[in-house]
C-alpha cells in the first residue's frame, strides 16, 4: 500500500526532470549538460517549524498521525524524503498520508539494516566497517583515559587534524570534541581486537545502508532501471543505455546526498582477467556519459568481471543478463 | 647410472587441511606410455600414517601420461622373476624398502632393474622424518622419472587454486588453497566471502600473488605461503589492479592497472616500491606472463579490435603479435623452455586450451571443451594444468603433452578454478 503511494509521487517528480532531456537526445549529448528543468523549489519552512525527536528511536503510525503538516514536512526533509513532498503554492502539504507511509517505510528499512548489523559478530562488524572505508585504531584502555598528546597523535595519523583545536603551545583545546569525532569516525579496538564503540560504528554503517536502500526504493518506484546490458565483448553505450544513464544523471542532480558506485560485469565466456578489464570498460563508459553532467566526483567505478553473475548457467539467456553495469547508490 | 644419493626430507608440522578433498580421475588412454612395475615396498618398523608409498608413486607416474605403472600382488623379497615380467611386456621393475632408523627418522631405498638385460639401472636412498612420507614418495617419483626418461619430473611441486563453495547460509565462500601436485595435502591459505582470482607462485615458491575483492574492488595481495602473517596489499591504485605475474627474479611483479585511464601492464618493484609502465595502448592490455629468461612478456590485448596475444621484448621495447588464427586468443603462459605459449583459443562458441609454437606460429588445439581457462605449465613442461567445466561445475584438468592423457581434479561439492603450478620444491 505504502509502496504504491511512493510510486505515484516519485514518478511525477522524476519524470518531470527526465522527459525533455531525452527528447533532445542528440549525437553529442550537448543539450544534456545542463538540464534546465530542475525540481520545483520547495518552500523552506525550517525557520517556522522545529521538530525535536529522538533520532535513534523509530516512529509509529500513531506518533506521526498526530503531527501537524508542517512538522511532517520537516521530518520528511531530515529523512531525505524531500523529493516526495507535494506542497501547494501556499506551502500546504498536499500528500500527508503518502508522507506518513513513506516515513514508516523508510523506518522499516532502517530497522532491518540496524538489526542485521546488531547481529554481526565482532569480527564481521569490523570487516564490514573496514569495507566501507572506516579506519581502525587499537587503544589500550578507553579513549577517555588517553593523554591529550596521544589523542592528537591518533587524530593526525588518521587524517583528522581538522578536528583539532590547538593553542599556541600546541595544547589541545577541545578534548571532548576530539574524543567524540574519533569515536564517531574510527573503529576503536582494544588490544584483544574487540570493538569499543560498537554503537557508533553501527550508526555510521546504518547511515550508509539507509542511503543505498532509499535510493533503490526511489529508483524502483520511479521506474528507473538500475542495470544496463551490453553485447558480447562490447562496452559501447547505445541509445537505450544513454536514456537510462540520463535518468540517473537527473536523479543524482536532484539527490545530491547520494553517491554512485558503478559496477561493471561480464559473462563467463573468455578469460577471467580479460573479463575484469571488460567490465571496467563498461562501467567507465557509463561514467563518461555521467561526466557530461559534472557528476564524476560522486562516482566510483569497480569491476567484478565474470565473478558475480546474476544468472548462473552456460547459455545465451544467462550471458545476456550477466553482461551489465549496475548502478548502486550510497 | 649407478649411484647413491643421500638427502633428507622434513615433514611440514603444521598443516591444516581444506574441508573438501579433491578427487582425482584419470581419463583417456595409456597409449604410448612406458610399461613398468612398481612392487609394494617392504616396510621395516612401525608406521602409523597411511604408508603405501608405492601406490602414491604409481599414481604419480600414471598421472604424468609417461608411464603405465602396475603393482604386483605380493612383496618381492627373493630373486626377481625377470622372465615373468618380460612375458607381460614390462620394461622395468622398481623395488623399494622403508626402514625405520629411529623414532623420527626413516630411510627409503629404491632399486630399478631393466627387465630385458636383468641388470640394476639405478638405486637411491632417501632419509626422511615422520610426516614426510608423501613428500618422499614425490621425490622418489622424480628419481624414477629421471632414471628411466632422462628428464626431470614435476612431482615434488605444489599447486595453488581457488575453491568456491556454497555455505549453508547461501553465501559463497572462496578459498585460496595449495596442495601437492596430485591434489593431496591441501592447505587453505586464504578464506574469503569475496572472489579470489589469479593466484601466481613466485619462482622461489615462498609467495603467492593474487587478486581479492575483499575491499569491494579488485586489489592485488601477496601472501607468504608458509608464514602465518597477513597478506601484504600492494599500494592502492585508482581503478582495477589485477592479473599479477612474477618476474623470474621474484623481486618484481607485473600487473594490470587502470589508474591512468586505460588498462595497461605495469611492473612493480618490491625493493624500490616503484612502478614502471610496460604497455601504453589505449585498448585493454592484461594477462601478462614473463618468459623464463625474464626478457619478454606475453599478454592479451584487444588493440586491433580482436582479442589477441602479443609479445613485448622488454629490452628493445618491440611488441609483436603472436597469434593470428581465430578471433579470440587470450591468457598466454610461456612453457619452461620459452618456446611455446599455452593459451585459450576460441573455436566457434567454445574456448579451448591450445598450444602455440611461437617461432612457427603453429597452433594446436588440445581439448574439445566448451570453456577452458587459466592454463599453467608443470615446471618440466610435460603437462599443462587448466580449469574447465564438467556438468556445469568448475574442475581442474591436467593434460600430458606426451600423449594428451587427461587427469581431472574436482571437489564433490563446489568448484575448483584458477590453477597455478609452483616451481620445483627445495
Amino acid at each position: 500500500m505504502s509502496k504504491k503511494i511512493l510510486l505515484l509521487s516519485s514518478v511525477i517528480f522524476l519524470s518531470s526532470c527526465a522527459t525533455t532531456s531525452i527528447s533532445e537526445l542528440g549525437d553529442k549529448f550537448l543539450d544534456l549538460i545542463n538540464p534546465s528543468d530542475a525540481p520545483a523549489e520547495v518552500t523552506d519552512l525550517s525557520e517556522e517549524v522545529f521538530v525535536a525527536y529522538d533520532d535513534s528511536a523509530g516512529f509509529t503510525f500513531e506518533e506521526l498521525e498526530v503531527l501537524s503538516n508542517d512538522e511532517l514536512i520537516e521530518i520528511a526533509k531530515e529523512k531525505g524524503l524531500e523529493d516526495l513532498l507535494k506542497i501547494d503554492a501556499d506551502g500546504n502539504l498536499q500528500n500527508r498520508d503518502e508522507i506518513i507511509n513513506a516515513l514508516l517505510e523508510a523506518e522499516a528499512l532502517l530497522d532491518n539494516a540496524t538489526q542485521e548489523l546488531q547481529s554481526l559478530s565482532n569480527d564481521a562488524l569490523i570487516e564490514r566497517a573496514e569495507e566501507k572505508g572506516m579506519d581502525s585504531v587499537i587503544v589500550s584502555g578507553e579513549l577517555k583515559t588517553l593523554s591529550n598528546d596521544e589523542l592528537i597523535e591518533i587524530a593526525k595519523e588518521k587524517g583528522m587534524e581538522d578536528t583539532l583545536i590547538l593553542d599556541a603551545d600546541g595544547n589541545l583545546q577541545n578534548r571532548d570534541e576530539v574524543i567524540k569525532a574519533l569515536t564517531d569516525n574510527l573503529i576503536i579496538l582494544d588490544e584483544d581486537g574487540n570493538i569499543q564503540n560498537k554503537d557508533e560504528v553501527i550508526e555510521a554503517l546504518r547511515e550508509g545502508a539507509e542511503e543505498t536502500k532509499l535510493a533503490a526504493l526511489l529508483l524502483e518506484n520511479a521506474g528507473i532501471t538500475s542495470t544496463l546490458y551490453f553485447s558480447y565483448d562490447d562496452s559501447e553505450i547505445d541509445e537505450v543505455a544513454t536514456r537510462i544513464i540520463i535518468q540517473h544523471a537527473n536523479f543524482m542532480q536532484s539527490n545530491p546526498s547520494f553517491n554512485l558506485r558503478l559496477e561493471g560485469h561480464a559473462d563467463e565466456r573468455g578469460t577471467r582477467e580479460y573479463n575484469l578489464a571488460l567490465g571496467e570498460n563498461r562501467a567507465l563508459n557509463v561514467k563518461e556519459v555521467l561526466g557530461l553532467y559534472n557528476l564524476e566526483d560522486r562516482i566510483v567505478v569497480v569491476s567484478y568481471g565474470e565473478e558475480q553473475p546474476i544468472l548462473t548457467g552456460s547459455n545465451e539467456e544467462a550471458w545476456e543478463k550477466n553482461r551489465r553495469v549496475e548502478f548502486s547508490y550510497y | 647410472m649407478k649411484y647413491i644419493k643421500f638427502f633428507i626430507l622434513f615433514g611440514l608440522l603444521a598443516s591444516f587441511s581444506a574441508n573438501a578433498l579433491l578427487e582425482v580421475n584419470i581419463i583417456k588412454s595409456k597409449e604410448d606410455s612406458f610399461p613398468i612395475v612398481i612392487a609394494p615396498f617392504e616396510m621395516i618398523g612401525n608406521f602409523k600414517e597411511d604408508s603405501d608409498i608405492a601406490k602414491i608413486i604409481r599414481k604419480n607416474l600414471n598421472m604424468s601420461g609417461q608411464f603405465d605403472a602396475k603393482s604386483t600382488n605380493q612383496l618381492t623379497t627373493g630373486p626377481i622373476d625377470f622372465d615373468f615380467y618380460l612375458k607381460h611386456k614390462k620394461d622395468a621393475i622398481v623395488l623399494g624398502k622403508i626402514r625405520q632408523i629411529s623414532s623420527n627418522v626413516n630411510h627409503a631405498e629404491i632399486y630399478i632393474y631393466d627387465v630385458l638385460t636383468q641388470k640394476p639401472l639405478y638405486r637411491n636412498k632417501i632419509a626422511f622424518t615422520n610426516g614426510a612420507l608423501r613428500k618422499t614418495a614425490h621425490a622418489l617419483s622424480d628419481v624414477i622419472y629421471y632414471a628411466l626418461l632422462g628428464q626431470k619430473g614435476s612431482f615434488n611441486t605444489k599447486l595453488s587454486f581457488v575453491t568456491v563453495n556454497e555455505e549453508k547460509n547461501g553465501k559463497r565462500k572462496y578459498r585460496l588453497v595449495i596442495s601437492d601436485w596430485d591434489g593431496k595435502n591441501q592447505q587453505v591459505i586464504i578464506g574469503s566471502d569475496d572472489p579470489i582470482l589469479s593466484p601466481a607462485w613466485s619462482a622461489d615458491q615462498r609467495k603467492i600473488a593474487y587478486v581479492s575483492f575483499k575491499n569491494n574492488r579488485s586489489d592485488v595481495f601477496v601472501k607468504y605461503v608458509f608464514q602465518n602473517t597477513n597478506p601484504i596489499k600492494l599500494p592502492k591504485f585508482d581503478g582495477i589492479a589485477s592479473s599479477p605475474t612474477w618476474h623470474p627474479d621474484g623481486k618484481s611483479l607485473a600487473l594490470t592497472l587502470s589508474k591512468d585511464g586505460n588498462k595497461d601492464i605495469y611492473l612493480y618493484n618490491f625493493d624500490s616500491k616503484k612502478l614502471k609502465r610496460l604497455t601504453t595502448n589505449i585498448a585493454i592490455d592484461t594477462e601478462a606472463n614473463f618468459s623464463p629468461d625474464g626478457k619478454s612478456i606475453a599478454f592479451t590485448s584487444n588493440r586491433t579490435g580482436q582479442v589477441q596475444i602479443y609479445i613485448k621484448n622488454l629490452k628493445s621495447g618491440k611488441i609483436s603479435r603472436a597469434t593470428f588464427e581465430g578471433r579470440y586468443n587470450a591468457k598466454p603462459v610461456f612453457s619452461p623452455d620459452g618456446k611455446d605459449l599455452a593459451l585459450i583459443h576460441r573455436v566457434g562458441k567454445d574456448y579451448r586450451l591450445a598450444l602455440l609454437d611461437i617461432a612457427s606460429r603453429d597452433l594446436t588445439v588440445l581439448t574439445q571443451n566448451k570453456s577452458d581457462e587459466s592454463p599453467y605449465f608443470s615446471p618440466n613442461g610435460g603437462m599443462i594444468i587448466y580449469s574447465t567445466n564438467r556438468d556445469n561445475k568448475g574442475i581442474l584438468s591436467i593434460i600430458s603433452l606426451h600423449n594428451y592423457q587427461t587427469v581431472e581434479l574436482m571437489q564433490k561439492e563446489g568448484e575448483v578454478r584458477e590453477p597455478s603450478w609452483s616451481n620445483y620444491s627445495n
